[in-house]
């Protein structure tokens, strides 16, 4: 029997392991994935970007999505859409694909009930703990995982306890420059963005080679700071590690009420079901999954799921998007910078706004607002060569088509930006089962219906404008933006709320859950909201937070 | 609200027949690609013709390419079956003569399909299966001596692949 078994072996899976396996304790990581080694990764856009190579084939293993259409709820499976809300099934999970642009959450969005009261139509609740709490651990988080960032005091930037990162920014494309005079033009602020990519060699990784082809795609030189690279490796290292690819875990059994006592898994090759046994069972399977594992998990014990007697498993759940833009600078009117110098490939834009994170303002009100994240379009080439080939609706071919992409690619360059703002969690968002639909192993698949708040799409819209401002001044043609309430799938948070009151909350302030003593769930699904920035500096920060207290009840055990 | 891909693909289709019907019957797939290779061939040389900026497809065994990658199992099902399907319509409209057409008469047949909500989608997903093949990393046999890059001025990242993804 393992003393602690852990669900999936991404971000927040990789922080639990890697605490409890440095202090002495046997774990088992059961990844559904297979496991793909730092040099196995390259960048074939083909198999990375356009097939199904890190994650599940939609005909085996799906999602349902429900949207309003015509005032009714249609659910469409992911195997018809192609929209898939998988993001990286491989050891590691997603965070070996990210792109690593890490913030850290403002002091006030633990408490957002308290800072801008009731919103109609949002359930909004305050955190049970505060930054304050969640602050040694964002500390811990930087210096393991590996973030590079130059801290700068802005209103919106919160206080940190040590003085700054200890790995520089990466290197930056020339195009910062003219980010920087526009923002200071119209009295913006940019700062430098954290990303979890090192910017200098630390032992057992070498720093960032600048390959041009970072989100989306694998880090071979160990620079990025996946679960894999950074947690799980040395982890490993320990000897303590048990590490069990592609083993799907089907659900948790309780053979009393108050205890899980195994995990059901199937290996995904051999089609063998087994039963894994452990002390302490952390759940940390990305928050849709891991939401719909609990409650594939029901029993006699627990009907309506694994954990759910307040009802609120699945419910609440939040994706961190807002909208984004995009402009063309193009060479014929490229200033300050020299064309060539836009043309660099690899180089980051390691730029951020947080002048609009909250709003007070005297005409447009107090509001919760957002975060911005400047980049260059993905230079993934057949995507780029691929898209906008159409004019006056017919497809453009022949000559006309390699004019216009050999133009397109060696004359202008694409900046945009991203907007991250709360997604405000309400009661039509949320992971439930599919009555009929099953993935290849016979259990319901996740039916997600993924409405947003009319909130969200205002505050993105406030925000875009003033981004595309920026882009304005510096030159860009072409501008536009795209603020809408679709969800961003690899962004995704809630489902098992953390809070005080077990009527109302899935899981303890340890992220315990308040029904099963032995289950933790570590991934972001605790979040009651999300903030205005990305997720996974929080999934974890938090994660170490809840292996220093698994560590403590183990101690006690 | 998402488009319903095989839904489209069904009901899209002028033929009646289903892709999805197809696609679940063991068909032998290899026959059904010969049968409708050259109409696939001679659409990816109009759309990629010789003296462009970018290689033409002549030069760059798109075909194979193309064959190779929705042939795999990573492939989604239903539109290696609509790619089939699509070239077949194309030559009951044309009544077996596309590939024997001039440039001109091409330019006509595909325009006049384009016009139909199933062949732009079929034509669309020519040009991103032809371009897949041209801008990918050499290895799959298409961007022959880096010439798509080379046109594009954009080179993959390193490290390259060694092995393509089919065969791992
Ligand atoms: C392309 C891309 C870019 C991104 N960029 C950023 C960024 O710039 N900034 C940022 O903050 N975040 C970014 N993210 C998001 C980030 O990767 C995730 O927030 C983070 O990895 C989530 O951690 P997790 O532990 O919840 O899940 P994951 O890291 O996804 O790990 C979950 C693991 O659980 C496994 N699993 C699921 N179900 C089961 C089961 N039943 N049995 C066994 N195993 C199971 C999965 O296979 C997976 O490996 C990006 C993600 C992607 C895909
Ligand atoms: S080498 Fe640098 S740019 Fe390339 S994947 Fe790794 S971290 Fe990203």
């Amino acid at each position: 029997m393992y003393d602690v078994v852990i669900i999936g072996s991404g971000a927040s899976g990789g922080a639990v392991a890697y605490t409890l396996c440095k202090a002495g304790y046997k774990v088992a990581v059961l990844e559904k994935g297979r496991l793909v080694k730092k040099e196995e990764f390259s960048k074939d856009e083909l198999a990375y970007c356009r097939r199904d190579l890190v994650t599940p084939s939609l005909f085996d293993e799906y999602h349902t999505i429900e949207e309003k259409v015509d005032g009714k709820w249609v659910s469409t499976p992911t195997y018809e859409s192609g929209w898939s809300f998988w993001n990286g099934n491989i050891v590691g999970g997603s965070s070996n694909l990210m792109s690593g642009m890490l913030h850290r959450l403002h002091p006030d969005d633990f408490r957002l009930k308290s800072k801008y009261g009731e919103i109609k139509g949002a359930n909004v609740v305050d955190w049970p703990i505060s930054y304050e709490e969640l602050e040694p651990y964002y500390a811990l988080a930087e210096e393991l995982v590996g973030i590079s960032g130059h801290y700068e005091s802005h209103a919106y930037e919160p206080k940190r306890s040590t003085p700054n990162f200890t790995q520089p920014p990466t290197k930056e494309n020339r195009v910062v420059k003219l980010i920087d005079k526009a923002c200071h033009s119209l009295g913006v602020t940019p700062l430098v963005t954290p990303r979890a990519v090192l910017s200098q060699t630390k032992p057992g990784r070498d720093a960032c080679y600048y390959s041009n082809f970072c989100g989306s795609y694998g880090c071979s030189s160990g620079a990025k700071g996946s679960s894999r690279e950074a947690l799980l490796k040395p982890a490993l290292a320990t000897g303590n590690l048990t590490l069990l690819t592609n083993t799907h875990v089907k659900y948790l059994h309780t053979k009393s009420k108050d205890e899980v006592s195994y995990a059901v898994v199937v290996d995904t090759i051999t089609g063998k079901e087994k039963q894994i046994e452990g002390k302490i069972f952390v759940v940390a399977a990305q928050a849709h999954e891991s939401a719909r594992l609990l409650l594939n998990s029901a029993n006699k014990h627990h009907p309506e799921g694994l954990g759910n007697s307040s009802g609120e498993l699945g419910k609440n759940l939040i994706f961190s998007g807002g909208g984004s833009g995009q402009g063309e600078l193009h060479k014929e009117s490229l200033k300050e910078i020299k064309f060539d110098e836009l043309m660099t490939t690899g180089l980051f834009i390691n730029r951020t706004v947080l002048d609009w994170y909250f709003i007070d303002h005297w005409w447009d009100g107090k509001f919760k607002g957002g975060s911005v994240e400047f980049m260059f379009e993905h230079q993934n080439i057949i995507s780029r060569a691929r898209k906008n080939n159409y004019e006056n609706g017919k497809l453009v071919w022949g000559e006309a088509l390699g004019e216009r992409v050999v133009k397109r690619m060696t004359e202008q360059k694409n900046i945009r930006f991203e907007i991250f703002n709360d997604w405000l969690p309400n009661d039509n968002c949320f992971v439930s089962l599919d009555p009929t639909h099953k993935d290849k192993y016979g259990m319901p698949v996740g039916k997600l219906r993924v409405e947003g708040h009319p909130q969200d799409v205002k505050v993105g819209k406030y925000i875009a404008k003033k981004c595309e401002k920026i882009l304005e001044e510096m030159g860009a043609k072409n501008i536009y933006s795209g603020v809408s309430s679709s969800p961003p799938q690899n962004l995704v948070a809630g489902g098992c709320r953390f809070g005080d009151d077990p009527k109302t909350s899935v899981l303890n302030k340890y992220c315990q859950s308040h029904d099963v003593k032995n289950l933790f769930v570590a991934d972001a699904s605790f979040m009651p909201t999300g903030g205005s920035v990305a997720y996974t500096w929080t999934i974890y920060a938090n994660a170490f937070r809840v292996a220093d207290h698994i560590l403590e009840r183990l101690k006690q055990v | 609200m998402r488009i319903k891909r095989r839904k489209f693909l069904i009901l899209g289709s002028l033929l009646g027949l289903s892709s999805y019907v197809k696609a679940e019957r063991t068909t032998d797939f290899e026959k059904e690609f010969k049968a409708v290779k050259s109409t696939i061939t001679a659409v990816q040389e109009h759309m990629f013709p010789k003296g462009s900026k970018i290689p033409s497809a002549r030069s760059m065994h798109v075909t194979t390419f193309l064959y190779e990658t929705i042939t795999h199992k990573s492939f989604d099902r239903d539109i290696k079956a609509f790619v089939v399907e699509g070239a077949e319509e194309l030559m009951r409209r044309e009544k077996g003569k596309f590939t024997s057409m001039n440039r001109i008469e091409k330019e006509k047949a595909l325009r006049d399909y384009e016009m139909t909500n199933y062949g732009s989608t079929w034509l669309s997903r020519m040009m991103t299966l032809t371009m897949e093949g041209m801008f990918s990393d050499p290895i799959y046999g298409a961007n022959i001596k880096e010439s798509g890059w080379k046109a594009l001025g954009a080179y993959g990242g390193f490290p390259r692949p060694k092995t393509k993804y089919m065969e791992s």
